[in-house]
């Protein structure tokens, strides 16, 4: 070892061998590009070797679940919606779930039904590929990204198209859904539905195999299947340690039980692997979509419970009964029995899941949300250690957290 | 066509775990109930660790989620539930069952205390800290049991029903202002 103590005559850096402290700590984010939000880790270095790492949260507290306990059960969709900003029809429906089973409604039309899926699956489809553009963007590719959002825009317009939001479409309603599609939504869909494998099959031509993904990827971050289960792990980095589980298929919903799709995964348990998985998902998320196309069926898009859902605006022209139940529904909503439930969906980023309790009021008591996010994130401790410090971008790139999930 | 949100699921687990949930958790359980979703028991905080090592016997591996109620004007007034799944690190068919379990843990209402499951799950320390955040009920046994989405200079507990839904008022004093301003109602 070089002796630098003749480098410096300032008394209080000691430069000889063995007295500098061996672990450097070092604050990354809460602005770092590379944290895909607001996430700010501690990581405690040894060289370039990660030897803890401790992510800080709350920087994007909004107290969306306080202000679910003082909204009305129909308005309470609307700040669901905003938890996962990437995947918002995801929170809803599994919001609108849980209200719908608590209000023993169980005769959603077929329609509602069939668009809740396809809007879940575009939703999917529109949060993977910006988990993919941002995520090989980390690793060093800029190109993919503006294909996989020209992509994303396409799924966007469909969604301005239909809810007149591109963001935050809060479009489910306890019920069925707010309006009936628009003529035109098919025209738009079988657009997208023909334009997106060809696309797909680019990005993976790009990325799969390619030999900067692969050294950056495999083998990093690393987690064993028990493991994976014991850190509380769910969805693609779950199903990437090659455990086939999927809400969708374990707890069907919404009639996915009646289409043909396969449940990916991949047994390596490292970046890669999750890299891969979701991509194969993208592609089942495509089938189910097209599977939604060809059954499309007719009929209302909501229950005919006026109690509920208000009546169509025509009838509240004429009549003084309808303009009565929506009078009574916009200024005190409908109660909902007593009682508690979880409701589980499966959204991009792995299981979804709100316990909502019900005092028997226009309002819900509690709405406590099990976000995916947030367990997945919590692993970051335990992935992130031994790997290098670079590995840690990539790292947190592959488990896709969203802020606005994990700090509600 | 109904909208199945979920078929009931497999209970051959849950029906044989009951008896031995009564046994493991004797005078603390207090109630077991079946419900639509999955089946559960409300016990006292004294009875979980008895509750969760039976559950894990049965195989429930996987710690869903941690969450808290305030149920005030009732008593008691705090609830922590626990959903428990059994995943199997080798399951590869994806319609095969999962059991699933709920526990609602009933702390006493002054200061309320229920011990830590993080030597059980590493999943628990988050959940236990939001919980304690949110709600101000303290998780025994907990390795660093602070808050986590608040600052840590926060004061009160946010979600609990007492707490006014605008919070707490802060006014901005230029070069900073030490110690917190009591919450305000409007």
């Amino acid at each position: 070892m070089i002796d630098l103590s003749a480098y410096t005559d300032n008394p209080d850096i000691n430069l000889s061998p063995g007295a500098a402290s061996d672990t450097l700590v070092l604050s990354m984010g809460p602005q770092h590009p590379s944290t895909h939000g607001v996430l700010r880790v501690m990581l405690k270095l040894d060289g370039e070797t990660v030897v803890e790492a401790e992510p800080e949260l709350g920087f994007l507290h909004t107290g969306i679940e306080k202000q679910a306990e003082n909204l009305f059960w129909q308005q309470a969709v609307t700040v669901v919606d905003r938890a996962d900003y990437l995947a918002p029809l995801s929170n809803s429906l599994c919001y609108v779930l849980a209200a719908e089973r608590l209000l023993g409604i169980d005769d959603v039309p077929k329609r509602a039904q069939v668009l809740r899926v396809i809007f879940a699956e575009l939703t999917r489809i529109a949060s993977h590929l910006v988990w993919l553009g941002t995520h090989a963007i980390d690793l060093g590719a800029m190109s993919n990204f503006f294909y996989a959002f020209e992509m994303r825009e396409r799924i966007l317009r469909i969604m301005e198209f239909v809810t007149g939001a591109r963001m935050h479409q809060s479009w489910f309603r306890i019920g069925g859904v707010a309006l009936d599609v628009p003529k035109g939504f098919l025209a738009l869909l079988d657009e997208f539905i023909a334009a997106f494998p060809p696309r797909l099959a680019d990005l993976r031509a790009i990325l799969e195999g390619n030999v900067i993904m692969m050294d950056r990827l495999v083998g990093v971050g690393k987690i064993e299947a028990a493991d994976a289960i014991a850190w509380g792990l769910t969805g693609p980095s779950l199903r990437a340690t090659g455990v086939a589980y999927d809400v969708r298929k374990a707890f069907p919903y919404s009639g996915y039980d009646e289409y043909d799709f396969d449940v990916p995964t991949h047994d390596g348990g490292d970046c890669y692997s999750r890299f891969l998985v979701r991509v194969r998902e993208m592609h089942e998320a495509w089938r189910i979509i097209k599977q939604a196309r060809e059954r499309f069926p007719g009929g209302p898009v909501t229950i005919d419970d006026r109690k509920i859902v208000s009546p169509p605006k025509t009838e509240i022209q004429h009549s003084m009964e309808a303009l009565i139940h929506h009078f009574k529904l916009v200024s005190s909503g409908f109660n909902v029995p007593e009682g508690h439930i979880y409701s589980c969906v499966e959204s991009p980023r792995g299981e979804l899941g709100m316990y909502v309790t019900s005092a028997g009021g226009n309002k819900p008591w509690r709405v406590r949300w099990r976000p995916p996010s947030f367990y997945n994130l919590q692993a970051l401790k335990r992935l992130a250690q031994g790997n290098l410090i670079a590995d840690v971008v990539a790292i947190i790139g592959s488990l896709d957290p969203v802020f606005g999930e994990v700090d509600r | 066509m109904p909208d199945k949100v979920h078929p009931h699921p497999d209970r051959v687990t849950t029906a044989a775990l009951m008896p031995a949930l009564e046994i493991a958790a004797g005078e603390g359980l207090l109630e077991a109930a079946s419900l639509d979703d999955m089946d559960e028991a409300a016990i006292l905080p004294g009875a979980l660790h008895a509750a969760v090592e039976t559950l894990l016997s049965f195989g429930f591996t996987h710690l869903l989620d941690i969450g808290g109620t305030d149920h005030l004007p009732l008593t008691p007034r705090f609830e922590v539930s626990y959903h428990f799944a059994a995943i199997d690190p080798k399951r590869r068919d994806p319609k095969a069952p999962v059991s699933r379990f709920r526990l609602r843990v009933f702390p006493q209402d002054q200061d309320p205390v229920v011990p830590s499951l993080t030597k059980y799950w590493p999943s628990a320390n988050w959940a236990e800290r939001e919980v304690y955040d949110l709600f101000g009920v303290r998780f025994d046994g907990h390795p660093d049991l602070k808050r986590i989405l608040m600052p840590d200079d926060w004061e009160g507990h946010p979600l609990r029903k007492d707490y006014p839904l605008r919070g707490t008022r802060r006014n901005f004093v230029p070069g900073g202002r030490v110690g917190p301003i009591p919450p305000t109602r409007d």
